[in-house]
């Protein structure tokens, strides 16, 4: 006689797998913890520190939002270095895109050489980067600037590319079928299709550029993070508060905004949504 | 001859109209870029773009770079303990960030929870994703010191803002059929969740979980360059103290490690959407 249900679903057997998967989870955390040479204790703070503490960071300074102009213009730069970054990154991916793309390449080799670059510059860390360039072109928003490039090239190129290598083959046939060349076949077959999507990536992009922006500040590169380093390195926790604040705004802000745009150009979900 | 062209193509209206649409969109087109290059003259100039520094940059850079050869292998099977320690930075995070994330997204989904707690919850991940790591990272600093903890608990906390916020769009887009199905059968609030809402959202969990670890390990390394410990911070050290040998070695350390974490998660996560064996 046999079973109707499979061994592997009766309940009491799943009731014990969950179990098993949830204790294995449980020892392997413990070792991890026990890796790091972390105890519950090493997380303990005397309370009497954090109350002291809380008093140093609270309330924010907020007055030096109208007593330091600088700031704004600081909080600009930050901006500027995202927006500069996207224009330019999303240049310069855009050409990559179309010799890394499989129906655009000039060359099957091409596309290997350029695959392999795109690879290259997004798995290069930022940090070592900004290091090198801060030798390179000095301190300040330019060595920010070009780091968030050269991230932003290596991550929208091969988006872009994917995104030419699924636009309909048709369209690009029947324009090469009135004898088109290669540029035209592009400019009117395969631009036109993937321009809203580059458009809505490049948002994306600007958003991420300005979170990754804040961290090379504190390196150097200029901008709110530096200004926010350079407070907290003070210990002037409350102006830090307020350098928070503004930063937490105007992330929040731009990605409203990005969103907001983002669905009015496209409909359908990009990137990682699922 | 002109008048006879007329004749054979007369501007009749469909024409004309198709001719008056291009001009308007190449008015446009126009305006967009004037605007774009306005906007790109004003940010170089806020961001102290100088041709002149980059092609100097370009010759002081190559001595540099030529500088980080060869690394230094030697230090290699010192700096796997750092490495280690990042990458267990980023599992645990990432687990601590999927288990939060979960009763999170359960409270901030708009078809489950009551309005107040979803505003407070909303507005708590709202919090945490405008947040950059960096900024909770050195205000976790001043709480806990250097060290380790300090980057965990950045790393968990904002694991759960970005898991929970993703989970609960997930959850919002469950078809309301399904949960009055299982209502329907006498199901309690917490078995309509257990039965009809986890079994739907549990594939997301787990590819996003996966991408998030992905992306902690290269917070990590950033993270650990400001005080966290890890592999970051053995490569700003080796980079403020010149030893730029030293760094290249963590440089090519992290490289493999980032190359290794984006492949397994790719791998995992492709197996996890396409039907895999998670259930």
């Amino acid at each position: 006689m046999t079973s109707a249900v499979p061994a592997n679903v009766l309940p009491s057997r799943k009731l014990r797998l969950t179990a098993l998967y949830f204790a294995s989870v449980a020892v392997a955390m413990c070792l991890l913890f026990w890796f790091l040479d972390l105890s519950p204790s090493s997380f303990q703070v005397d309370p009497h520190f954090i109350g002291d503490l809380f008093h140093q960071f609270f309330p924010p300074k907020m007055s030096l939002f109208w007593t330091k102009p600088a700031l704004w213009m600081s909080l600009l730069d930050t901006l500027s270095m995202a927006f500069l970054a996207t224009v330019c990154g999303g240049a310069i991916a855009l050409v990559l895109a179309f010799l890394a793309a499989s129906n655009t390449t000039p060359h099957p080799l091409v596309r290997l050489a350029v695959r392999t670059l795109l690879i290259m510059q997004r798995s290069v860390p930022p940090l070592i980067v900004v290091l090198v360039l801060l030798i390179a072109v000095g301190i300040g928003p330019f060595a920010g600037v070009l780091t968030l490039t050269l991230g932003s090239v290596g991550m929208f190129g091969k988006f872009f590319a994917d995104s030419i290598e699924q636009a309909d083959k048709g369209i690009a046939e029947s324009v090469q079928s009135v004898g088109s060349t290669r540029l035209q076949t592009i400019r009117y077959a395969i631009l036109p299709q993937v321009m809203p999507s580059f458009v809505a990536n490049l948002f994306y992009a600007f958003d991420n550029n300005l979170r990754a922006a804040i961290p090379l500040g504190v390196f150097g590169g200029g901008g709110i993070g530096f200004e926010l380093a350079f407070a907290h390195g003070l210990l002037h926790y409350r102006d830090v508060m307020a350098y928070t604040i503004m930063i937490v705004v105007m992330i929040t802000g731009m990605e409203r905004i990005s969103d907001w745009v983002r669905r009015s150009i496209i409909t359908q979900p990009l990137l990682i949504t699922k | 001859m002109a008048t006879s062209n007329l004749v054979a193509f007369p501007l009749h209206p469909p024409f004309l109209e198709w001719k008056h649409r291009i001009a308007a969109q190449r008015g446009k087109q126009a305006l967009v870029g004037i605007v774009l290059a306005l906007l790109v003259a004003v940010t170089a100039w806020r961001c102290e773009v100088h041709m002149g520094t980059f092609l100097t940059g370009i010759g002081k850079g190559i001595p540099v770079v030529g500088m980080f050869f060869p690394p230094e292998w030697s230090g290699l099977v010192g700096m796997l303990q750092p490495v280690g320690v990042t990458i267990v930075l980023a599992i645990i995070a990432t687990i601590l960030g999927m288990c939060f994330s979960l009763p999170c997204a359960l409270a901030a989904s708009s078809n489950l929870a009551p309005a107040p707690l979803r505003l407070a919850m909303r507005s708590f991940i709202a919090l945490e994703r405008g947040l950059p790591e960096i900024i909770q990272l050195l205000l976790l600093v001043a709480v806990f010191g250097l060290g380790a903890i300090p980057g965990l608990v950045a790393l968990s906390l904002s694991s759960i803002g970005m898991l929970a916020k993703l989970l609960a769009d997930a959850i919002e887009e469950i078809e309301p059929h399904m949960l009055e199905a299982v209502a329907a059968t006498g199901a309690s609030g917490s078995q309509v969740i257990r039965y009809a809402v986890i079994p739907q959202i549990l594939p997301a969990l787990f590819a996003n979980g996966l991408f998030r670890f992905e992306f902690n390990v290269r917070a990590g390394v950033i993270l650990g360059a400001v005080g966290g410990g890890g592999i970051g911070y053995v490569m700003s050290t080796a980079m403020r103290s010149m030893e730029y040998e030293r760094a290249c070695m963590a440089t090519l350390l992290t490289l493999t490690l980032v190359f290794c974490a984006e492949r397994l998660s790719d791998l995992l996560r492709s197996r996890i959407l396409g039907g895999g064996s998670l259930r």
